[in-house]
């Protein structure tokens, strides 16, 4: 059976990211294309917790089936979780995943295999080495119900559960957190010369000049406040 | 092993700022309860083996005569159901399997639930369903889900054969006739039983993988149907 050590902290760190982002009135939304029975485990584990007296979390299932980045795309809000159980090869969620920052959200990708997503594919990576589909399974059930349990001890300390990657807001023309990298934003709509993307969740007016004309549902990289690639 | 619980006692202050200590504590009792888990697997899985065996050639020999299976159960337990349809419908291995999981029709659901009752939900489909030579395999991590003991008085007296996963001390599903066969996961932790549960079910299917292994009674690809 495959061995926790490795894992163990990414665990920690995605606990501690979901508890602030709860404690903040997160939605956490559950993605498996390929295994859906696991997303849903995953949603009414936090809904309806199995120990009496914990708190309902909101938690839901991406439908069966359903278009990932559509569904998301049109429901989640600033702030939300996007936790995906996927392998590397499955492109809605890698699609998904890659517009966690545009739309604000926290990204959590639970996945096996000896490929795993590039480094930076979402917020937090938890990933096994296994190639062997019901060991990793087995292993899926483990992640996310100690998710739930690790969360839920996270809350025990309210002291921490200040979430401060919510407080970085980038809306300045030097800007502090991407510095001169530029932030990753989604087209919603384009007009001539001018887009409206979605920054973080939000949307705000952009110039697209600098570039090939956009179509909604592009990712595109703006720098003070016009789209450079 | 022993479970280092000091990190559970909550600060009575709200005044904690440094997230290090919690992080390095979250990080051990997750190594912590990843142990326990894969103990529990361990000793599971020696304990019901032979069962697991016994069980699995009752399987091979229905599935090999045409016979289907149906899964059920509530909440995990019910994504469970799910998991089990799609690995013996979808295996990653081995030959495909008639299976189906009757929580997975949510018009069904929701019709049984509000016109005849939630005890009901399994078992009207079980009804509408199922025959003697198919199966009835349940998830009940306290093994006391009424509407699983329902399912399989029902599944029982329609000649199906009636397997029970179940946790804690087995519960009624454990001591209920209706079930001919009840897997126990010994654990008071439902998640840890769910775990072993899981393990439980791909080592099941994967015995009768083993089992299925002569050509079966009736055939698997259909003639097609006339279009008219």
């Amino acid at each position: 059976m495959t061995e926790i050590a490795a894992v163990a902290e990414d665990m920690g760190r995605a606990s501690l990211a979901l508890a602030r982002r709860f404690n903040s009135g997160a939605t956490m939304w559950c993605t498996s294309p390929a295994w859906p029975f696991h997303a849903s485990h995953v949603a009414v584990e936090f809904v309806h917790p199995v120990i009496v007296g914990k708190r309902a979390l909101a938690a839901v299932t991406v439908p069966i089936g359903a278009d990932v980045v559509a569904t998301l795309r049109a429901n989640v809000r600033p702030g939300d979780i996007v936790v995906a159980l996927a392998g590397c090869d499955e492109p809605q969620v890698a699609d998904a995943m890659r517009r966690g920052e545009a739309w604000g959200v926290e990204t959590v990708w639970i996945g096996a295999g000896a490929q795993r997503p590039t480094s930076g594919s979402a917020d937090h990576v938890i990933w096994l080495d296994t190639d062997d589909p019901l060991e990793a399974s087995e292993c899926f059930v483990r992640i996310y119900h100690l998710l739930w349990e690790l969360t839920h001890v996270v809350f025990e300390h309210p002291g921490l559960l200040k979430d401060d990657a919510q407080a970085a807001v980038c809306n300045e023309e030097v800007c502090i957190t991407c510095s001169d990298e530029g932030r990753l934003t989604e087209v919603v709509s384009v007009e001539g010369d001018e887009a409206v993307v979605r920054a973080l969740g939000v949307e705000e007016l952009i110039d697209v000049s600098l570039i090939d004309p956009p179509r909604p549902g592009d990712l595109v990289l703006v720098h003070a406040g016009f789209a450079i690639r | 092993m022993k479970e280092t619980t000091d990190f559970l006692y909550p600060f009575i202050e709200g005044d904690e700022t440094d997230a290090g200590t919690l992080l390095v504590d979250l990080a051990r009792s997750a190594e912590e309860k990843w142990a326990v888990s894969t103990e529990l697997r361990v000793v599971t899985l020696a304990r019901i083996d032979e069962q697991l065996r016994t069980i699995a050639a009752l399987m091979a020999e229905r599935f090999a005569a045409g016979g289907r299976l149906f899964a059920f159960g509530n909440g995990g337990s019910a994504t469970d159901a799910d998991g089990l349809a799609q690995l013996y419908t979808r295996p990653p291995s081995g030959r495909p399997l008639p299976s189906r999981s009757l929580v997975e029709d949510r018009a069904v659901i929701t019709a049984l639930g509000n016109d005849v009752g939630y005890d009901k939900i399994f078992s009207r489909q079980i009804i509408a369903h199922a025959k003697a030579g198919d199966m009835a395999v349940g998830y009940s991590t306290s093994g006391n889900s009424e509407n699983l003991m329902v399912a399989f008085a029902e599944a029982r007296k329609r000649g199906l054969l009636t397997i029970g996963f179940a946790g804690i001390d087995g519960g009624r599903m454990g001591v209920d006739p209706n079930v001919a066969h009840c897997v126990i996961v010994r654990s008071q932790s439902v998640h840890r039983v769910q775990e072993a549960q899981a393990s439980a079910t791909h080592v099941l299917w994967s015995y009768v993988q083993a089992a299925m292994t002569t050509p079966t009674q009736t055939p698997v690809t259909r003639p097609p149907t006339e279009h008219t």
